[in-house]
């Protein structure tokens, strides 16, 4: 009980004091482009009123839903593929960390060529992003399976499905999820960028039209929420990460 | 039961060809428990692998029930000596014990009964639900003894299982595989370098040479079925064999003929 309290007042205690430094520091600002705090947070709660939600918000976080699923299902799905099958990841293992190497953001224009402006592009923008870290991730979790445990599966021939299922991923899931990780963080910074090109809604549409419409403290109230927005979504996936993996995590904290 | 006619394995490296094994026959019969002994680096490892049908043979065969083997047999179980690394950390003991039962055709009531039974064998009963890192290296190779014993193989293959555990649990692990053998009637082939544990343990102890490794001796373990740490290892008979396959080992060393 005592440690959680800690743990909470831990994890809180520096958001505090930053938005309370930035709440002071601010007070007394008469710059255009900096607003005083105060001002940002009353423009909050009138910039997102439950239209915007629906119109802004909710059509990003689906975009993202939609993108980071597809990339979670294809990411994980070919690492498996390519991680099981040494030709394949001999072939594939240059051009992969080619397209990892490449920024995302500089296809845009290319994915808005053929997958036009709508929903679609921006979805396929994310997935472009998210992808490559979830399956490098995954072929290199699947090629460090123990070699004794697959020796396992085979001797007692458990066949592919189940190797696959109750060995391979299970033993390549500490990985995976750490890719997951980071394609969530790429995944958002995505779905804002997607939303600067030719949008007609979105979290980072209304970003871009507050800023040019100079409405300054609704501009800086919209990346405030972004922010929350990813926090809230970084522990969503804690919790995630502790369903799948508590027997990894209990592992490491109980192993002497 | 288990037949090894002329098997051998060759490893490429560095452009050369390595013969780690180079030609070895013999056979296992029915029920029997046989040792397999060699000097460090002969390829006991190699033959086991082979025999299990997780690695292929460059030439000769091995047979296990008159079918020749190109993957894992039916009816085999194998425990590895990495007891650590071959149980499933994402699954409870029970879980680990379960999994090769699943595709028996099994139901759900007789697997429980078959992971129980196979947990009490080895004195692990109750600990079902239990995570396998939470159990002492000892404990965790008896939960890799149990989900073979579950399984119910014909043929038990052991690549120095209890090379990685204490001096006491060792005994202690010796005598689980006599009476488990015993007890079920199954044909064990154990695989050590301990010459004392050969002997003890085996009905028949076969030595290996030094790679290109080939079959050196075949010695009879005459001690009668009822093997005891203390009497047993004391008696004069063992001391014999004992001397009998260590002269052995230490020629294949040489690589006397």
């Amino acid at each position: 009980m005592v440690t959680l309290a800690r743990k909470t007042l831990l994890a809180l205690g520096l958001p505090a004091a930053l938005f309370a430094l930035w709440w002071f520091a601010s007070a007394g600002s008469t710059s255009f482009y900096f607003p005083p705090l105060s001002a940002i947070t009353a423009e909050f709660a009138e910039t997102w009123t439950p239209e915007r939600w629906r119109d802004d918000v909710l059509p990003s976080v689906a975009r993202l839903a939609a993108g980071y699923t597809a990339s979670a299902a294809a990411g994980i799905a070919l690492g498996v593929l390519i991680g099981r099958t040494r030709w394949l990841f001999h072939l594939t293992e240059p051009v992969l960390e080619f397209a990892r190497a490449v920024p995302p953001p500089v296809l845009v224009p290319v994915i808005m060529l053929f997958a036009g402006i709508g929903d679609g592009m921006k979805t396929a923008v994310i997935v472009s992003g998210c992808v490559w870290p979830i399956l490098l991730n995954t072929v290199a979790g699947v090629r460090s399976v123990e070699p004794v445990q697959l020796d396992t599966a085979a001797a007692f021939r458990l066949g592919r499905n189940r190797t696959l299922l109750a060995v391979v991923l299970p033993g390549a899931s500490p990985r995976i999820v750490t890719g997951m990780r980071q394609a969530l963080a790429i995944g958002v910074i995505l779905m804002v960028v997607s939303e600067m090109f030719a949008a007609q809604s979105g979290l980072g549409f209304a970003i871009v039209q507050f800023q040019r419409s100079y409405a300054i403290p609704a501009m800086w109230s919209g990346i405030l929420l972004l922010g929350c927005l990813g926090a809230a979504l970084a522990a969503l996936f804690t919790v995630f990460d502790r369903a799948v993996l508590h027997w990894h995590h209990r592992q490491r904290a109980e192993e002497v | 039961m288990l037949e090894v006619a002329g098997i051998g394995k060759d490893y490429r490296v560095d452009g050369g060809v390595f013969t780690a094994v180079d030609s070895l026959s013999f056979h296992v019969a029915e029920g029997e428990l046989v040792c397999v002994v060699g000097p460090s680096g002969c390829g006991k490892t190699t033959l086991l692998r082979m025999c299990a049908g997780l690695l292929a043979p460059t030439r000769g065969t091995a047979r296990v029930d008159g079918r020749d083997v190109d993957g894992p047999p039916e009816g085999t179980a194998v425990v590895f000596q990495e007891y650590g690394r071959s149980l499933f950390p994402w699954m409870r003991v029970g879980a680990n014990v379960e999994l090769p039962l699943k595709r028996l055709g099994l139901t759900r009531a007789e697997r429980r009964d078959r992971v129980a039974e196979a947990l009490r064998l080895v004195d692990l009963e109750g600990k079902e639900q239990v995570w396998p890192w939470q159990l002492s290296g000892g404990m965790q190779q008896r939960v890799a003894i149990a989900r073979a014993v579950a399984f119910r193989p014909r043929l038990l293959l052991m690549d120095e299982p209890f090379a990685a555990v204490d001096a006491q649990t060792r005994a202690d692990l010796e005598d689980l595989i006599r009476d488990l053998w015993s007890r079920l009637g199954i044909t064990v082939v154990f695989i050590t370098h301990d010459i004392d544990e050969s002997v003890y343990l085996g009905q028949r102890v076969l030595v290996l040479s030094s790679p290109p490794t080939t079959l050196r001796a075949e010695i009879h373990i005459d001690l009668g079925p009822d093997r005891d740490q203390l009497d047993t290892r004391s008696a004069p008979a063992f001391a014999k064999l004992r001397a009998a396959v260590w002269r052995e080992i230490q020629a294949a060393k040489r690589g006397a003929a």
